[in-house]
């Protein structure tokens, strides 16, 4: 019986799948906790709820995607997405660590390679275009509280 | 009487020399990064979030209002000179904008924009100086069940009218309101779904929300296939329109104005359907009608001033609920409670300089954009003309600083990260971002409600029903979840969308 099935909407098929996968989690982690009655709901109770609705239309739309014809997923291109999530973590991690303007310098320097045309000298200047902008406005400007360099 | 007394208050606070100042700020910031192709309003109120953090509660919410119809009307200006719309409400600006600029009349459809828009603005302030107040008393009314009832119809009304799969849409709905859960209980004190991770115990950023999915994933999706488009920048002329353009566009101004000031107001309607609904109209009613997609003044006028008035009237539901209609409004709500304001109906009787003074000053934006961008026009051009790998680096700078900086919490900065992941995969799979942010935003609410309102009939569900108000909210919803199932109207609904 499942050889004769096929996935005809792979877009609706993976969307319900990674739906039912989420309202599974929901509902699992959501166990833990007291469910209460309907009188005096437990923190479980709503994530519950809503946890199965969100399963009950993941399998509606994963069906679909088996019963009738519908676009294939399109391709996922590592390069802008990979590098962009990339330096968006190497900021944090230096902003906690060596402050505000090696964390600007980090994430524009990396994040231009996201793009496939980088020009190494352009890239540079704007770096250093962006770190001026972002301490002279965000610190000095707005005052926010902003560590500048390591330990500061 | 009452509501220009009001309105007269409310415009001796906006008009403190220090509110013009942020007004203007806000308006100009807005515009200029609206302008930018490909950053919708609800990402450069988000990025431009941090810039008032350091301001007390009037002059951030009347900074951010002037952002936000900053980036619509920026958004016109590169739809007209570039084709690609700098957000999906200036989608529809593009068909005759575009060619106007191509025919050589750039200059006219840009002024005319801004004319539509300045008086769509202005009308669409009085409407909520005169719909606000009376709403609100309504709803310092409603029980926890009517809340409730509301909120679920807000959200159904808003899935209706996205665009894509119902379905996936209302999955959308659902996830985020699962997302909004994570962090502390307020009424057990349990803190929930947050891996033992302390960070969590507040929940997921809402910052960190809207720039991932609004911000980085667009950034992404740009990046991946880029093209190269005809910028006009050459001659733009005299933005003046002639006495002719006036003529020919006035009364699509009214009804542009007429329609957005209506669909505004429903929830997930806004600037969006607005505007594509008074082209629509337009396109319609014209004699003769060859000349829409050609360039004609008329398919510019509406829906700029749709728009418009879209945007502003999307404030009612928010000022006198608490209640978001769209992702724009969701950050003006995370705004206030960043400023310590619980929105809702009580903040126009409590804090009435806030709430007049807000309305008074989108009056006083809006004439700043007339101002602002007739003259300034030479300078956006200018911007258009910066190469986009140059852009999106600055992107993201501001959109890591703005998240880092609401709790100043390195971990907001990787949830960024995550949350992008988790975006771009759900965009390559055709599920929209705005349901989520939305359910995002309404989700700990609505447990509230639903909690308080069973609470009080102990434990029996039939109290949604017996009460008329919100009996009358869940048969709307469930009317327009049936009307938008049946294959006629969906066919029909799809169309809408197509154009």
């Amino acid at each position: 019986m499942w050889r004769h099935m096929r996935i005809r909407a792979p877009k609706d098929f993976w969307a319900g799948l990674i739906f039912i996968a989420i309202a599974g989690s929901f509902i699992l982690l959501a166990q833990q906790y007291r469910l209460g009655d309907l009188h005096r709901m437990g923190p479980a109770m709503f994530p519950t709820l809503v946890g199965a609705l969100l399963a009950a239309l993941g399998s509606g739309i994963a069906l679909r995607g088996v019963a009738f014809d519908g676009e294939p997923v399109p391709r996922f291109h590592a390069r802008a997405i990979g590098i962009s999530l990339l330096a968006i973590i190497l900021f944090g991690a230096a902003l906690q660590w060596f402050g505000l303007v090696a964390a600007i310098g980090a994430l524009v320097i990396t994040g231009a390679y996201a793009a496939r045309d980088v020009r190494p000298v352009e890239n540079i200047a704007l770096a250093a275009v962006m770190i001026l902008f972002s301490v002279a406005v965000f610190v000095w400007l707005l005052g926010l509280p902003l560590p500048l360099w390591p330990n500061s | 009487m009452q509501t220009l007394s009001n309105l007269a208050f409310g415009l001796g606070i906006a008009l403190s020399w220090q509110n013009i100042l942020y007004c203007f700020i806000g308006c100009f910031l807005g515009t200029l990064v609206g302008v930018l192709p490909g950053i919708g309003p609800v990402a450069t109120v988000a990025m431009l979030l941090p810039f008032t953090f350091g301001l007390g509660p009037a002059p951030a919410l009347i900074m951010l209002a002037g952002i936000y119809y900053g980036a619509q009307y920026g958004g016109s200006t590169t739809a007209i000179l570039v084709n690609i719309p700098g957000e999906s409400s200036s989608v529809v600006t593009t068909l005759d904008g575009y060619q106007m600029a191509r025919r050589g009349r750039a200059g006219p459809a840009l002024g005319i924009a801004a004319i539509g828009s300045f008086i769509a603005g202005c009308i669409a302030t009085l409407i909520i100086a005169y719909f606000a107040p009376p709403l609100a008393e309504v709803a310092l009314k409603f029980s926890p069940a009517e809340y409730f009832s509301l909120m679920v119809f807000g959200l159904v009304a808003a899935v209706v009218l996205a665009r894509g799969s119902l379905l996936k849409a209302i999955a959308m709905v659902c996830f985020g309101i699962l997302l909004g859960l994570i962090g502390t209980d307020v009424n057990s004190g349990v803190i929930r779904f947050a891996f033992g991770q302390p960070e969590l115990a507040d929940g997921l950023g809402f910052v960190a929300l809207a720039m991932a999915f609004f911000g980085i994933t667009d950034v992404v999706l740009n990046l991946e296939h880029e093209e190269k488009q005809e910028v006009f920048t050459s001659r733009i002329g005299s933005v003046l329109p002639t006495l002719g353009d006036l003529h020919a566009s006035f009364w699509s101004i009214v009804r542009g104005t007429s329609l957005g000031s209506v669909l505004g107001i429903l929830p997930g309607g806004g600037a969006l359907l607005a505007s594509f609904a008074a082209y629509m109209f337009e396109k319609k009613i014209a004699k003769p009608p060859r000349t829409f997609g050609q360039g004609d003044i008329r398919g510019v006028a509406a829906p700029e001033s749709a728009n418009n008035a879209g945007a502003q009237t999307s404030f009612i539901p928010m000022l006198t609920l608490g209640i978001p209609s769209n992702p724009t409004m969701a950050l003006m709500i995370g705004a206030m409670m960043i400023q310590g304001i619980a929105p809702g109906p009580q903040v126009m009787s409590e804090r009435p300089e806030l709430f007049w003074g807000l309305i008074a000053s989108m009056w006083v934006g809006n004439l700043m954009l007339l101002v602002l961008n007739l003259p300034l026009v030479g300078l956006w051009i200018k911007l258009l003309a910066v190469p986009y790998r140059l852009l999106f680096p600055a992107i993201f700078v501001f959109c890591c600083i703005g998240a880092y900086s609401v709790d100043n919490k390195v971990f907001d900065v990787y949830e960024i990260a995550a949350l992008s992941a988790l975006g771009y995969v759900l965009l390559k799979l055709d599920c929209e971002p705005a349901p989520m942010v939305l359910g995002f935003i309404l989700g700990p609410m609505m447990e509230e409600n639903l909690r308080r309102a069973m609470m009080i009939s102990f434990g029996d569900p039939a109290v949604f029903l017996t009460r008329p108000l919100s009996a009358a909210f869940l048969i709307a919803a469930a009317v327009l979840l049936v009307a938008i199932a049946l294959p006629a109207l969906r066919a029909k609904r799809e169309e809408a969308m197509q154009e």
